[in-house]
């Protein structure tokens, strides 16, 4: 036998094998113990041929691997073609819960002046009214003194109103420079309405240092209400009056619904009030004990539910105590 | 407090558009929180339908005995007929004529239309339809002097723009029209008008008797007597412009004294003067058991912290806060005494605030009016007592202490600068207090009678410029010198536990920090409402609360976690301790899992032991030195469920983190698993710790992964089977140290349970 045409006739039939048995075929009748190969080979006198032969057979073994490979790959294409999945069904259903909006808020404001270098702190929610009050520098005639507008306990033990006792805790718990906010739950004798919850959060911050200015306040309360509501955002600012700081504004950021136009949310002002600000009044670095001459500061406490309400559209204030999970599962 | 913009008008030219006027006060002086336009409509043209008209003729109407008809000149050739109902006015007065067309401020449209067969081709106005006043008893005679044809908008304010400002508590200056008309001034640079009120001549000289024991509580009280008094109605001006200011006309001499109070700030008040015993005025504090019946017809208990104005024999007043009933202005007084006094803020506050009555006056006293004010606001209130009640004004009295000096403060310019952040040149600083009414010199001010309580020291007047340069105020950061942006480690692990637990498919919720009336000594001496009246304790029973509310509504794998305060028997305070709880569908293994979970997630070690808990299963609850949790009671909710309360500062206590590493890669451990039998009451945390005893610190684990009841063990006795993992952290260990260390779990725990090896 001519050894070259047994080659070529060989791997055109592993060539041209569709399957496994087809495969099975060529290999017996080329490779086979009964094939014309084997025989010859059993019959080999001379070297040469030997080793034309074992030529031969080893191209011969390597195309049926080769085949082989191509076929079992094609076959497993094959199947995994017809092995399919619905994709749109849904997957296994894996619990997860999810943070309240005034948690989120809360971390954003936290991470916000994390970010301004200041530390976080909260303090207690029942305060005596020295700290709630007096050393804040609230006159004896103030508003929220009343007990219609105040949680008492007794004469002298309320709810606090604001996180601002932090600023009498902070202060006298270390030496300036102080910068530090403080979050947390806050009271005020109201009757539950859509806008109005008796219990809610505010956030409070402080900074003394030397030399601090309004515009240093302007400057902190933008990067922070853009860390709360976007780089659009700008803010403004109103005079206003509270009893520990002076000059004493309210601050306003642009309204994000109409984008400071006017519309329904702002009261068609195109500003949202955000809370209460100002420098640090002299009195209470006074009460401290404190030179207000070497040292300034400033002030600031805003609500978390309404920047809760703000960042995700709430209108109504009881949607976040209510603990409604077809609410909550949104966040 | 609402400002008809036709009155601040008076004061100062208003030509701005109201909206800038708006935006300017708000940001420098009071919060203007809306203008309302009130009265006729102005588009379309309307008010062009509204004229002056005289009666030409009026007679009753053929077809109806309560009508009139009439023909009224409205400056065109032909006289208009018009049919009418009231019958306060004949032939040649002049009168408010709406033509057909005209869209009345209730939103009314008249027609040209027939009435009882006559044809009426508009309507004569009464005040109440034009939203001046609150009569309808007759339509406006209006004065002769104006032509017909006039519009009426330049006769009478039938529309007009109301701002409504809304003060702070330091400025009782703004609770006027007057102290606004200032600002505006200020702010625009305009023009003010000297305050209202021209002084009439006093044509006699009775003696007023008025004595003041309390001249801290009352430290001026202007009396001033008035006799032929003819009370009747306020003419129209002036009641369109309290209606448009928020306040009910009632007469003339009430009136005068209201409006005076919104023109200027000083409340005043007006007595009969017949009714006063002994015709005198004593100031004094109320006896032990007084009462007096105010106006409102209410019986006011009084304290001696109750500054009364009395008669020679009783009280007669609340002093600043609200007259008695006995000697109010009544249609037959004849003879008036009017109080232009001042008050002690404090004073006025205390009883406001006890008697629960907030009024105009009381809610200007308890700001701080300023003493001096009340000469000018008795000028007003008497130019008006005069010219409107015919009154002749016989008698004055100012009864006053020493009234406080104007504060003389030391003022540098550039520490104003300083503060704000941005420059103002000093003599505009100067300039801008001078529009304020500051007396100004170089480096010293003198704060305006007005603005004495609000500015007594620099940094007060550095406001009053900062207020003027809030928009141009920069944005800027502080220049450190030094930083303190980190979390406490606390902090740090607070926000774990949120994140594990929503990891766990926990769904954050808040609760109130209040409870029905819990037995706490934390009670609120008035709470809002008996859902919220006692500081609570614990949060379980709030969450368990929101659990049932969800699985009312139809939720299904409810999971809820709160971290709030508890308030716990404290010293002088409560001691507030952060809490996590959560409550979950499923039974105690569930939550056992999610807090072993939390437990691994803090990297805290976990000690387990039965407990008893109110709201837990009694055989299925258990403590950590953190906390209790559980399966609920059954009695609690209903279905499966099961819950944790956890102290976050005893749990961050015992928290490994940092962890510290350990080598277990170089030396593998020896695994196996072994099981024993013991008496059912033998918890496996017992057998673990045991185990752990025996062998030290080379069982680097033993976890117990199946318990199995049945004939093989036999009644009473259980098989539990751990997982176990010798190792060194110094070699390998060999085959015969292994079962050498598993011989002392076999010995230990069959020496102090009885526990036979069963694998």
């Amino acid at each position: 036998m001519d050894a070259e045409t047994y080659r070529q006739d060989a791997l055109t039939a592993v060539e041209r094998a569709e399957s496994a048995t087809e495969l099975d075929d060529a290999r017996v009748r080329y490779l086979g113990r009964k094939s014309e190969l084997k025989q010859a080979l059993r019959e080999v006198r001379d070297r040469e041929t030997g080793m034309a032969l074992n030529a031969a057979r080893e191209a011969i073994e390597e195309a049926l691997t080769t085949r082989q490979a191509e076929l079992e790959r094609a076959e497993l294409d094959r199947a995994l073609t017809e092995d399919v999945v619905d994709v749109t069904l849904p997957g296994d259903e894996l619990p997860l819960g999810s943070l309240h909006p005034i948690t989120q808020v809360r971390r954003i404001v936290e991470d916000a002046f994390l970010g301004l270098g200041y530390e976080v702190r909260d303090d207690r929610e029942v305060e005596t009214v020295e700290y709630n009050f007096d050393k804040l520098a609230f006159a004896p005639t103030h508003p929220s003194r009343s007990h219609r507008d105040t949680f008492f306990f007794d004469d002298t033990h309320v709810l606090r109103t604001e996180t601002s006792p932090s600023q009498i805790h902070a202060l006298e718990e270390r030496e300036p420079p102080i910068y530090m906010v403080s979050l947390g739950r806050v009271y005020r004798r109201d009757a539950i309405t859509a806008t109005r919850y008796p219990i809610f959060h505010q956030f409070e911050g402080l900074a003394v240092d030397k030399g601090l200015t309004l515009a240093d306040l302007k400057g902190t309360l933008l990067h922070v209400m853009r860390a709360l509501y976007g780089p659009e955002r700008r803010v403004r600012f109103r005079t206003h009056f509270f009893p520990f700081t002076e000059p004493s504004i309210e601050p306003d950021v642009s309204c994000g619904i109409c984008g400071g136009v006017g519309c329904r949310t702002c009261k068609w002002s195109g500003w949202i009030e955000m809370g209460g600000a100002g420098m640090v009044d002299p009195l209470v670095f006074e009460n401290v004990g404190l030179d207000p001459e070497e040292w300034t500061g400033f002030a600031f406490g805003c609500g978390l539910e309404r920047a809760a309400q703000l960042r995700h559209d709430i209108p109504d204030i009881r949607v976040l105590w209510e603990g409604d999970l077809r609410a909550l599962r949104q966040f | 407090m609402r400002v008809p913009i036709s009155w601040l008008r008076d004061y100062v030219p208003i030509e701005m558009p109201l909206d800038d006027l708006a935006t300017r006060l708000s940001v420098s002086s009071a919060e203007v929180e809306g203008i309302e336009r009130r009265g006729v409509p102005d588009s379309d043209g309307n008010l062009g339908r509204f004229l002056v008209g005289r009666v030409l003729e009026a007679v009753k109407h053929p077809n109806a005995d309560r009508l009139q008809l009439c023909r009224v000149d409205v400056g065109d050739e032909e006289p208009l007929q018009i049919v009418c109902g009231a019958w306060n006015f004949g032939p040649g007065a002049t009168v408010a004529v709406a033509l057909a067309g005209a869209l009345l401020p209730g939103g009314l449209e008249l027609e040209r239309r027939k009435v009882r067969g006559e044809l009426s081709n508009g309507m004569i106005l009464a005040e109440d339809e034009v939203d001046l006043g609150p009569d309808h008893t007759g339509i406006m005679v209006l004065d002769d002097s104006w032509e017909p044809g006039t519009p009426l908008a330049d006769v009478l304010p039938i529309v007009d723009d109301v701002l409504h400002v809304e003060a702070t508590g330091n400025r009782p200056d703004l609770l006027s029209i007057y102290g606004l008309a200032r600002e505006v001034a200020a702010i625009y640079d305009l023009e003010l008008a000297p305050p209202p009120g021209v002084e009439p001549e006093q044509v006699g000289d009775e003696p007023v008797d008025v004595e003041v024991e309390d001249p801290i509580g009352c430290p001026r009280y202007i009396g001033r007597l008035f006799c032929d008094v003819q009370i009747g109605p306020s003419p129209l001006w002036l009641k369109a412009r309290l209606v448009a200011a928020g306040m009910r006309p009632i007469s003339n001499v009430v009136d005068a004294t209201n409006y005076a109070m919104l023109a200027l700030g000083n409340p005043l008040h007006a007595f009969d003067f017949a009714t006063l015993r002994g015709g005198r005025i004593v100031v004094r504090r109320a006896s032990p058991g007084e009462k007096l019946r105010t106006l409102d017809g209410v019986v006011r208990d009084l304290t001696p912290d109750d500054l009364m104005i009395a008669d020679a024999v009783r009280s007669v007043a609340l002093a600043g806060i609200m007259g008695g009933e006995e000697t109010e202005i009544g249609e037959s007084t004849t003879e008036v005494l009017l109080e232009a006094a001042n008050f002690e803020p404090f004073t006025i506050f205390r009883s406001s605030e006890r008697l629960r009555l907030r009024t105009e006056g009381s809610n200007r006293w308890e700001k701080g009016v300023d003493p001096y004010l009340a000469a000018p606001a008795a000028t007003l209130a008497t130019q008006l007592i005069v010219e409107l009640a015919g009154a002749r004004w016989v008698g004055h009295t100012d009864v006053q202490g020493e009234l406080p000096e104007r504060a003389v403060i030391r003022y540098r310019p550039e520490h104003a600068d300083r503060l704000i952040g941005v420059e103002t040149p000093a003599e505009e600083q100067y300039e801008l207090l001078d529009r304020l009414g500051f007396d100004v010199e170089d480096g010293r001010v003198v704060t305006p009678t007005w603005r004495a309580r609000d500015v007594t020291r620099e940094v007060d007047v550095i406001e009053e410029v900062a207020r003027f340069r809030l928009e141009d105020v920069p944005f800027t950061l502080p220049e450190r010198s030094a930083m303190f942006g980190s979390l406490t480690r606390g902090q740090q692990l607070r926000r774990r536990v949120e994140d594990a637990l929503v990891g766990l498919g926990f769904v954050e919720t808040y609760t109130p920090s209040l409870l029905p009336g819990e037995e706490t000594t934390w009670k609120l001496e008035e709470p809002i409402s008996v859902e919220l009246t006692a500081l609570r304790t614990r949060l379980l029973p709030s969450l368990v609360d929101a659990a049932r509310r969800n699985a009312e509504v139809g939720e299904r794998g409810i999971a809820l976690f709160e971290i709030a305060r508890v308030y716990l028997e404290g010293g002088e305070l409560p001691e507030e301790r952060l809490h996590v709880a959560g409550i979950v569908e499923g039974g105690f293994s569930r939550v056992k899992g999610v807090v072993a979970t939390l437990y691994a997630a803090l990297k805290t070690d976990m000690e387990v032991e039965r407990a008893e808990d109110p709201l837990l299963h009694p055989g299925k609850a258990a403590r950590t030195p953190a906390g209790v949790f559980g399966e609920l009671h059954p009695s609690v909710l209903e279905g499966t469920w099961s819950a944790f309360e956890l102290d976050l500062e005893e749990l961050f206590q015992e928290s490994h983190e940092p962890v510290i590493y350990e080598d277990v890669i170089t030396y593998p451990p020896v695994k196996q698993d072994l099981a024993f039998a013991v008496d059912d009451d033998v918890p496996a945390g017992a057998l673990v710790a045991a185990a752990r005893e025996a062998v030290g610190p080379e069982l680097h684990e033993i976890v117990p992964f199946d318990v199995y009841h049945g004939e093989q063990v036999g009644p009473g006795r259980k098989s539990i089977a751990f997982r176990v993992e010798f190792r060194s952290p110094e070699r390998t260990l060999t085959d015969e140290e292994a079962a050498g260390l598993r011989q002392k779990i076999v010995d230990a725990l069959r020496e102090r349970f009885g526990a036979e090896l069963r694998a």
